[in-house]
């Protein structure tokens, strides 16, 4: 049977593209899994960050596809199978692209709100 | 190289579906556990923490299918579904897939195969070295003189030499055989750019004489006749009694100037043999433009050489000599004969393409209003408009191919068969399936496949907005007009092609009743080709004749036998530029050219040409007697419109003696039925033994042969004994060379009608198929008609009016179109003009009258609706 699937919308509460930062920013030191992803940003945030399962698997996947990530199964050391994602080496230059991008645009909203 | 590792993603994600799913589980199940893991820790119980994380994630489906989005496989996954559900489809309905198959490759296969062959005869390069920069000369002039000067002069074109179609005697294993060769300058090969794959070409110093004794082979007759022999090079060979050397095969696709040449030797050039240079002999001109020269610089240049090379010849040639000579693409002039033909078959079959496309639509359009229900309820549970359409165009692309695929088949069937139905054209033995042809049938499958899909298109269009209940529906109605266009549409093309046709039909209507002039049954006609040793001289020659006479007469049946210097019909040209007396030339003027045929004095009465004032020739005219001619009815007329022209005389510009006019004889059509060039005044006949051929070269000459029911092989058979150096060829009747002259038009008519058959056969099956299917639909009405009294023959005529509107509808169109299209075949027409009312009647009566016979069927079944049953059956 056919389903219309094109008009599902995706919402998230974070800015347009910050996910994709955050992400590429929590695996740029060492391999994470999807579940720990979530964990370290929520944490590194002070629980300000609540990633969501819908946005986060989603976006990992888009990411691979535009291959900035790469993903391996292997271990956890609880003895779990789970998938592990780092960086490529295209994902590397996207994130010091998107660094200096939210670094702009993040001083440009200080010079709004708070200007000198 | 960021866009292959993309790419290969994308293939792993439609390749390894199955294991990126497992992973796409795992992945979420692992993080179902780590929260549930999480939610332990807090202390709740096994099935709280289990509740918990099921609500802390969600709908694990949703999640699933976000994630599998983003792989970008989606439209593949679809295609896939499409087509399996689109085969599913069709295979569950086969008899219409059959028609619908059958009736696209028909139409694909003709569209093909004509248009490979148009394109393959028209547009594809010649396989010569940068072959748009060969040109030759339009209405030019030929000769040994006039060409090799040309070559001399002209600094802008590299000008070569040659003289087709030259029918050689060759002596090969003890046996006489024809071989068609060419004579050409040295240069020949350098023009085209061309090499031979054996051996060498000629070097300047062969065209003169006594040098001249190289011959090149070609392939087909280094493998056939010559057996392939590896030691060919060297091999003496007997050309005209001549020993030639073989110096060099051609490779196996050098078909110049004919496909069917065989040798080339070189032509032998003889300055100080005036009447040879500046003779009769055609040596035509080809050329290629220097480097860059172009083609309007050539012909700039043309017309001061041809004013230089004019005071040459040792006589003087009128002014108007060359002037008419135009410089064409060699690619475009080969063509210009067969230009016309093959044009119009090619828009004829792409007519046809979209008759038979049309009448797929409709079947096709018949069936999705038999699935409505099925659509409605697809849309009801959430499929878009824009994907069911999807789903409709991917059956179409399956027909599409499907019909494609058995289209090629179709295709390569008819251009095997094709060369024998197109009679001459030239590049026909080129013709393959290769490459082009694959990109052919795409093109056309994609053509096939837009047309086909356009109605979907509209009809989706159309029923947007509309609530489909599944009921009774409203959007039949709008589906019945885009039906009932269809089958107009059909048609509409289908009266193009009939007109088509018509107007070729009417064509050879008109060449059969054109008289000819000559009215003989049983005279059998052929060349004779005589070595040199033969006719030497005249009176060698005119014995050596009546040697001929008495062998070719001592076969049993023969009544008579005559010779002249050429056959009525077939486009081969003698002419001789004349004075006329009583007709005196302004100086400067051009000369007066009259048709110039020898004839034995019994040629009148063979091919029963009337005499029409003064006497014919008898066996008294002989070479030392007077000279006399006969002029036609029309020459007579011409020059002397009052008075009898016997008696007045004609003097060739070339000589000093005058020829004394003793008759006058019925015209004949002795260049075509079309008639003679333009730049012919008259024709003049002259006694054969006042004017033998005297020539250091093979002599051709044609014989008529009186008898009936004889065998040729007893011709050749009886010759052969007797002069085993002599070949005849080309026998035939008299009604078989008049037949051959009509060949290019006949071969058109043929298939132009086939063609136009075929399309009203589709299209009158379409209009068959669109008004029962209509009639079906409105039994209830019909049956309420019926009841409220209507007669039978009212009900009949309620469809039968809608097949009038369509026919009508559909002829008016397919004029306008015809009109458009019937350019192409104006070159082919003859005794009527482009827009020939007969045919523009004739094409739309049959289709009219086509369109009610398949109404007949719908119109009875109509009007025999019985009420009581048709009402309660509601």
């Amino acid at each position: 049977m056919i389903v219309d699937n094109h008009s599902v919308a995706r919402s998230s509460d974070l800015i347009q593209g910050t996910l994709d930062l955050l992400i590429l920013k929590t695996i740029s030191l060492e391999p994470v899994h999807g579940w720990a992803i979530a964990k370290r940003i929520q944490q590194a945030s002070n629980d300000v960050l609540l990633v969501q399962q819908g946005s986060l698997y989603p976006a990992l996947h888009r990411l691979e596809q535009q291959g900035w990530i790469q993903s391996e199964t292997r271990e956890t050391a609880l003895g779990r199978v789970a998938k592990f994602y780092s960086l490529t080496r295209h994902g590397r230059k996207q994130l010091t692209k998107e660094l200096e991008q939210w670094e702009r645009l993040s001083t440009a909203i200080g010079l709004v709100v708070n200007p000198v | 190289m960021l866009w292959l590792k993309r790419l290969r993603l994308r293939i792993r994600s439609i390749v390894q579906r199955s294991a990126l799913e497992r992973d796409l589980d795992q992945e979420l199940q692992f993080h179902m556990a780590e929260q549930k893991a999480e939610f332990l820790g807090q202390g709740l119980t096994d099935s709280e923490a289990e509740l918990a994380m099921r609500r802390s994630f969600g709908n694990a489906g949703v999640v699933a299918e976000q994630c599998r989005d983003q792989r970008r496989s989606r439209w593949f996954e679809d295609l896939a579904g499409d087509t399996r559900f689109a085969c599913r489809t069709l295979l569950r309905a086969p008899g219409f897939t059959w028609a619908a198959v059958a009736t696209l490759a028909i139409g694909i296969g003709a569209n093909l195969a004509f248009f490979s062959a148009a394109y393959g005869v028209l547009f594809r390069p010649l396989p010569y070295t940068e072959p748009d920069r060969l040109v030759e000369l339009d209405l030019g002039f030929g000769g040994v003189g006039p060409t090799t000067a040309l070559r001399e002069m002209s600094g802008l074109v590299d000008y070569a030499g040659y003289l087709a179609n030259v029918e050689a005697t060759a002596q090969l294993g003890g046996e006489a055989v024809r071989l068609r060769t060419a004579s050409v300058t040295w240069n020949l090969a350098t023009v085209l750019g061309v090499a031979p794959s054996m051996g060498r070409w000629f070097d300047a110093s062969e065209e003169s004489a006594g040098r001249h004794r190289a011959v090149v082979v070609s392939h087909r007759m280094w493998q056939e006749r010559l057996r392939g022999d590896p030691g060919v090079l060297g091999r003496q060979i007997l050309l005209n009694e001549e020993p030639f050397e073989v110096v060099g095969v051609m490779p196996p696709g050098f078909a110049f100037p004919a496909a069917a040449t065989e040798a080339w030797t070189p032509i032998r050039i003889d300055p100080s043999s005036r009447g040879y240079m500046w003779g009769d002999l055609n040596l035509w001109p080809i050329g290629r433009l220097r480097k860059g020269a172009t083609l309007s610089a050539g012909q700039a240049e043309l017309r001061p050489i041809v004013d230089r090379i004019r005071p040459m010849f040792p006589w003087r040639m009128p002014d108007a000599w060359g002037t008419s000579s135009s410089l064409v693409l060699h690619s475009q002039a080969l063509v210009k004969d067969s230009r016309a033909k093959l044009l119009a078959l090619a828009a004829a079959s792409l007519l046809l393409l979209v008759i038979a496309c049309g009448n797929v639509a409709n079947l096709l359009l018949t069936r999705w209003v038999r699935r409505d229900r099925e659509f409605a309820v697809r849309e009801a549970l959430g499929a878009g408009r824009g994907r069911l359409l999807r789903q409709v165009i991917t059956e179409n692309a399956i027909l599409a191919a499907l019909g494609g695929a058995v289209g090629v088949t179709v295709a390569g069937v008819l251009l095997s068969v094709l060369p024998v139905f197109l009679g001459e054209v030239p590049r026909l033995h080129e013709l393959a399936v290769g490459p082009d042809a694959a990109l052919l049938a795409i093109a056309t499958m994609l053509i096939t496949f837009l047309i086909l899909s356009v109605a979907p298109i509209l009809r989706s269009k159309l029923r947007r907005g509309q609530l489909v209940s599944g009921g009774r529906n409203t959007s039949l109605r709008r589906t019945n007009r885009i039906a009932l266009a269809l089958a107009s549409l059909q048609l509409a093309l289908a009266t193009s092609l009939l007109i088509g046709a018509g107007l070729m039909g009417r064509t050879l209507w008109q060449l059969a009743n054109v008289n000819s002039g000559i009215q003989a049954s049983r005279v059998v006609t052929g060349t004779v080709s005589v070595g040199p040793s033969r006719c030497a001289t005249a009176d060698r020659c005119w014995a050596f004749l009546q040697d001929l006479n008495a062998t070719l007469g001592s076969v049993p049946g023969v009544r008579g036998v005559n010779w002249s210097n050429g056959i009525p019909l077939v486009k081969q040209t003698s002419a001789m530029s004349v004075d006329v007396q009583d007709h005196p030339k302004e100086p400067g003027a051009p000369a007066f050219v009259l048709w110039h045929s020898t004839t034995t004095p019994g040629y009148f009465g063979a091919l029963g040409i009337p005499l029409r004032a003064g006497r014919l020739f008898s066996d008294a005219d002989t070479s030392t007697s007077l000279p006399v001619a006969i002029i036609s009815e029309s020459t007579a007329k011409r020059f002397w419109p009052k008075e009898s022209p016997i008696g007045k005389t004609i003097r060739p510009v070339s000589g000093k003696v005058g020829r004394t006019v003793v008759g006058v004889v019925a015209d004949v059509a002795h260049y075509s039925l079309d008639g003679f060039p333009s730049w012919i005044d008259g024709v003049q006949y002259v006694p054969f033994e006042q004017a033998p051929p005297r020539s250091a070269k093979t002599v051709q000459l044609s014989v008529f042969i009186e008898g009936a029911a004889i065998q040729n092989a007893e011709f050749h058979s009886a010759i052969r004994k007797r002069f085993p150096d002599v070949v005849v060829s080309g026998l035939r009747s008299i009604g078989e060379v008049r037949d051959a002259s009509v060949s290019n038009r006949r071969s058109t008519a043929w298939l132009l009608s086939l063609l136009a058959g075929l399309g009203l056969l589709l299209g009158v099956v379409g209009v068959y198929g669109v008004l029962t299917q209509r009639a079906i639909q409105r039994t209830r009405e019909m049956g309420i008609r019926i009841a409220l009294g209507a007669a039978a023959g009212e009900i009949a005529s309620i469809v039968l009016r809608e097949a009038l509107l369509v026919g009508v509808v559909g002829s008016f169109i397919g004029v306008l179109v015809a009109l458009g299209l019937s350019r192409f075949l104006r070159a082919l027409l003859f005794g009527i003009a482009e827009n020939d009312p007969v045919s523009y009647l004739i094409g739309p009566g049959i289709l009219v009258a086509t369109a009610l016979l398949a109404a007949g069927v719908p119109a009875y079944r109509a009007s025999q609706v019985d009420p009581v049953q048709t009402l309660r059956s509601e």
